[in-house]
């Protein structure tokens, strides 16, 4: 890690050297592990190291930015004087103020696991073998495919203004496709589970489980086009309010090419919703004690009974809106991070029950056009909801609606739900939803 | 380089493995973003390193590192080795490769300006000239802009233990203009990028009226635009969504990997009637500066022309090397890798719907209500279903025969067997401007589409009214 550090700081000393004026450098390395899965048996298993440097280099707020693959010296010396001749010939921006000064980091627990950095293919092949094994004793005809991944990375950043950041980190996940066929009818669905560290991930019953699930859509059918409730299940779900953080970045919002774009501190959902994206969570999959940038990380409370309280910033646009950065950079945009919602009174079982009719959609996204919040997108797994039950799948059915009705018609979300590391994913209702079938 | 990769073959025979290749990966960019007004972002990007792929009694391994270094390459043969031998503890069939003559070529870049040789000052001239005509066009309403230059050479080596040795390079150019146009509460984007395998000519065959013009018009022509039906209707596909249609609807289904692993939906339909007699779909990797194009695939197999529905009948399906071994049928060139980190999987390079005789307006005149979709814009399918989703950036009604109200963007959904089965008309019409990255199993890869308008009848239109 020493060597990642002493790299970047050489780089950033010869960007200003060579005329910078700001400029950050992050190195980084890492090995992952992967297993490919098709047709119940195993593809390939796979390999790679990978390490680079890259450079973003200011002159009067322009900006260069060079890339180079290895921590060969050289190169990374090369990359940083690039940067900053790119940094010369691009246009001034007198938005830009600074880089992030040096400050403290919080500690987050949990983010690396030795054991995982050590594990060999042939763990990651027994995990995937006694999955495919479970899918087969649910239909012995199921056809598995999937991936097991796994790895370790670690990374420097440095800039010069003294800030000196260094981190590491593992992860592992598991993705199961389940796929019954019963001559042309066919029923697909699949389950995954994620974890940084190796305590937080049981991967035992995803194929069981997918296999189950891909049964239940067997038989589906073309609904009529009408309005209905659609109850968006914990996946589903997820997507859809991760969205609104998406969408409340603020270099998009001051862009003007956001569908949030001068609704802060505006009523833009129902009541119910409270969303707080918080990156210091132990263990989180996207938890980090700092941002791409080097900025200390914290909670942050993005939207608090339906009224919009917070953009997502990075050092350019909280300089260039005068307001605090809250530390979402990747170094070259800006993104949420654990997006958690406040959770309701009933159960997701008693908000389908209390659903005459509707739409039960376990996963997949409601898309939305980024600038006009106009939602159009297919229902790639869905149920039909008759008198309070889940009745039968559909297939060849939409949805469409706008963002912002959807999040003033969401008139649900439940107490229970998913849980992955750092992410709580409860079951919601939206009313009123515009729904095209194919019958 | 060429002694390094041959030393890995060398000891990847002598290790006794059943096939290796290795691919050394070399590629460099660099790209200029102005955004309302001003070219603040340049960037260079270089890259390298090398992937080594492993049968081994019958069991596939990987393994990829950046870097060129001869020690850490030799590495990597050993982990694919190790990979290999850890696959082998449960695989299903049997890796096959299938038997190909040797190739030994250099194929070198066609272009007639090196983008390398511009200068970034006049990048950064041409981007304020596109930027500049999109906001005369605006109309004022322009609310944000993005002009976007980039530029690639790739140079790509392959080395496999059958005797082929390849140096290929490609150069790659591009431009996409985005806007964003606001009135009050409504605001509406528009999009449109050009992109080939040339140099710095491409440049030269555009006007900003085929780009940035473009996308600002419709950004602000949006603002007016009515939401768009939901419901099941007749559509009439522009030719940038027909391409989208193509690839999603019937190109995936016909990559053989998917065929045999059971996941698509034509597994033990070639040689039946799956589309109608109107409908003729080809893949083909052979066209000269396309954006999906190449001379010989990630395998060293050279790249074709496949027709894959002639008049409505499955003719053929894209092969690797394995697939065409499991289907005893000869390799056809479609296994394709992104960079040096991925396995060669089967994908598509230009699909497209072969065009047809009838007129535009001939096409439409019969259609009492229905919707004419232009501007693609992305898709996916789910194959073992055969369900896609295809986008449109806007479109239009069509009322007794004739485009009548301006639609803003909508998604439509299909089921391939029956989209394919209800397209009842092409037009002669053609375009083949839909250059775009696909995805498949987490990789990333140049593609194009197009073809004619095409008429489907029961399209199932996810709009809002």
């Amino acid at each position: 890690m020493d060597d990642l550090l002493l790299l970047a700081q050489k780089a950033c000393d010869a960007a200003v050297k060579a005329g910078a004026e700001f400029v950050d450098v992050s190195a980084y390395r890492g090995r992952s592990l992967s297993v490919a899965l098709e047709k119940c048996a195993v593809k390939s298993c796979d390999a790679h190291w990978n390490a680079g440097v890259s450079v973003r280099a200011f002159v009067r707020g322009a900006r260069g930015w060079a890339s180079a693959s290895g921590l060969d010296e050289t190169e990374a010396l090369n990359a940083a004087r690039n940067a900053t001749k790119l940094a010369t010939v691009a246009e001034p921006d007198p938005d830009f103020a600074s880089l992030p000064e040096k400050a403290a980091y919080p500690t987050v627990e949990g983010l690396y696991d030795s054991r995982l950095a050590e594990l060999e293919a042939d763990e990651l092949v027994q995990w995937a073998g006694g999955n495919i094994d479970a899918a087969r004793e649910v239909d012995p005809e199921v056809l598995v495919s999937g991936a097991v991944r796994t790895g370790w990375s670690e990374g420097a950043l440095a800039n010069n203004l003294g800030v000196e950041a260094a981190s590491h980190m593992t992860y592992v996940n598991m993705y199961v496709m389940a796929l019954v066929k019963h001559g042309d009818d066919v029923g697909s669905y699949f389950d995954y589970d994620v974890g940084r560290v190796l305590d937080d991930f049981d991967p035992a019953g995803l194929g069981a489980k997918a296999a189950q699930e891909a049964r239940r859509f067997l038989g589906a059918r073309k609904i009529e086009t009408s309005h209905m409730p659609v109850v968006l299940g914990p996946l589903a779900a997820h997507s859809t309010l991760g969205m609104v953080c998406w969408s409340a970045n603020a270099e998009e919002v001051q862009r003007n090419r956001s569908w949030l774009a001068g609704k802060k501190g505006r009523q833009v959902a129902s009541e119910l919703l409270t969303l707080v994206d918080d990156p210091l969570i132990p263990q989180g999959c996207n938890s980090s004690a700092f941002d791409g940038e080097g900025f200390p990380r914290k909670p942050l409370t993005v939207v608090e009974n339906g009224v919009l309280m917070s953009w997502l910033h990075d050092s350019y646009t909280a300089n260039k809106a005068n307001e605090p950065n809250t530390g979402h950079s990747t170094r070259g945009g800006i993104r949420p991070t654990n997006v958690n919602p406040k959770l309701g009174d009933l159960t997701a079982e008693q908000i389908i029950r209390d659903t005459k009719e509707g739409l039960y959609v376990p996963s997949g996204s409601l898309s939305a056009n980024e600038v006009s919040g106009d939602v159009s997108s297919s229902v790639d797994f869905g149920f039909k909801i008759e008198n309070g039950a889940i009745a039968y799948p559909v297939k060849n059915t939409m949805i469409a609606g706008n963002m912002l009705e959807f999040l003033r018609n969401l008139d649900a979300i439940s107490s229970d739900y998913r849980e992955e590391p750092g992410t709580v994913m409860p079951t919601i209702r939206i009313q009123n939803v515009r729904v095209a079938g194919g019958k | 380089m060429r002694d390094m990769l041959e030393a890995l073959r060398d000891k990847a025979q002598q290790i006794g493995v059943d096939f290796m290749d290795v691919r050394a990966v070399e590629d460099e960019g660099t790209s200029v973003q102005l955004q309302d007004g001003k070219a603040d972002k340049v960037s260079q990007y270089r890259q390298r390193g090398l992937g080594v792929r492993v049968l081994l009694n019958r069991a596939w391994g990987f393994a990829s590192t950046d870097g060129y270094d001869r020690e850490r390459a030799f590495d990597c043969l050993e982990t694919a080795v190790a990979m290999a031998k850890a696959s082998q503890e449960r695989i299903g069939d049997q890796g096959v490769v299938a038997e190909a003559a040797p190739v030994e070529d250099t194929v070198l870049a066609v272009f007639e300006k090196d983008p390398r040789s511009i200068s970034l000052d006049e990048k950064m001239k041409l981007l304020t000239q596109y930027e500049q005509a999109a906001v005369a066009a605006g109309q004022g309403k322009l609310v944000n802009t993005r002009i976007y230059y980039g530029d690639s050479v790739e140079r790509v080596a392959l080395c496999n233990t059958r005797g082929t040795f390849l140096d290929m390079e490609s150069v790659r150019t591009n431009l996409g203009a985005y806007m964003a146009a606001r009135d009050g509460e409504v605001r509406q984007k528009g999009g449109e990028h050009r992109a080939e395998q040339c140099g710095y000519e491409l440049i030269d065959r555009l006007t900003p009226d085929d780009v940035s013009v473009k996308a600002a018009k419709r950004a602000v022509s949006l603002l007016d635009a009515r939401r768009a039906p939901a419901g099941k209707f007749t559509v009439v596909f522009h030719p940038s969504i027909t391409g989208l249609l193509t690839h999603e609807a019937l190109g995936h289904n016909a990559e053989a990997d998917l065929v045999l692993t059971g996941q698509s939906i034509l597994d033990g339909k070639l040689g039946t009637r799956i589309a109608a007699d109107c409908i003729t779909i080809i893949d083909d990797g052979t066209i000269p500066g396309s954006w999906g194009s190449f001379p010989y695939d990630s395998e060293g197999t050279p790249s074709q022309r496949h027709v894959l529905i002639e008049n409505g009948v499955l003719k053929g399906l894209m092969h690797s090397l394995e697939t065409a071994a499991q289907m005893d049928v000869a390799p056809n060139g479609s296994a394709r890798a992104q960079g040096y980190a991925n396995r060669p999987i089967v994908r598509m390079s230009n699909t497209f719907i072969e065009a047809g005789a009838m007129g535009f307006e001939e096409l439409i005149k019969d259609v009492d209500q229905g919707v004419y979709l232009t501007a693609g814009q992305w898709g996916y399918v789910f194959c073992e279903r055969g369900q896609y989703t295809c986008s449109a950036g806007e479109g239009y009604m069509i009322r007794n025969g004739q485009l009548e109200e301006h639609l803003r963007d909508v998604c439509i959904s299909g089921m391939t067997l029956e989209t394919l089965m209800n397209a009842d008309a092409v037009s002669n019409a053609f375009e083949m401007k839909m250059a775009g990255m696909c995805g498949k199993f987490g990789q990333g890869m140049h593609v194009s589409g197009g073809g004619p308008h095409v008429r489907v009848r029961d399209v199932v239109v996810g709009g809002q009214e």
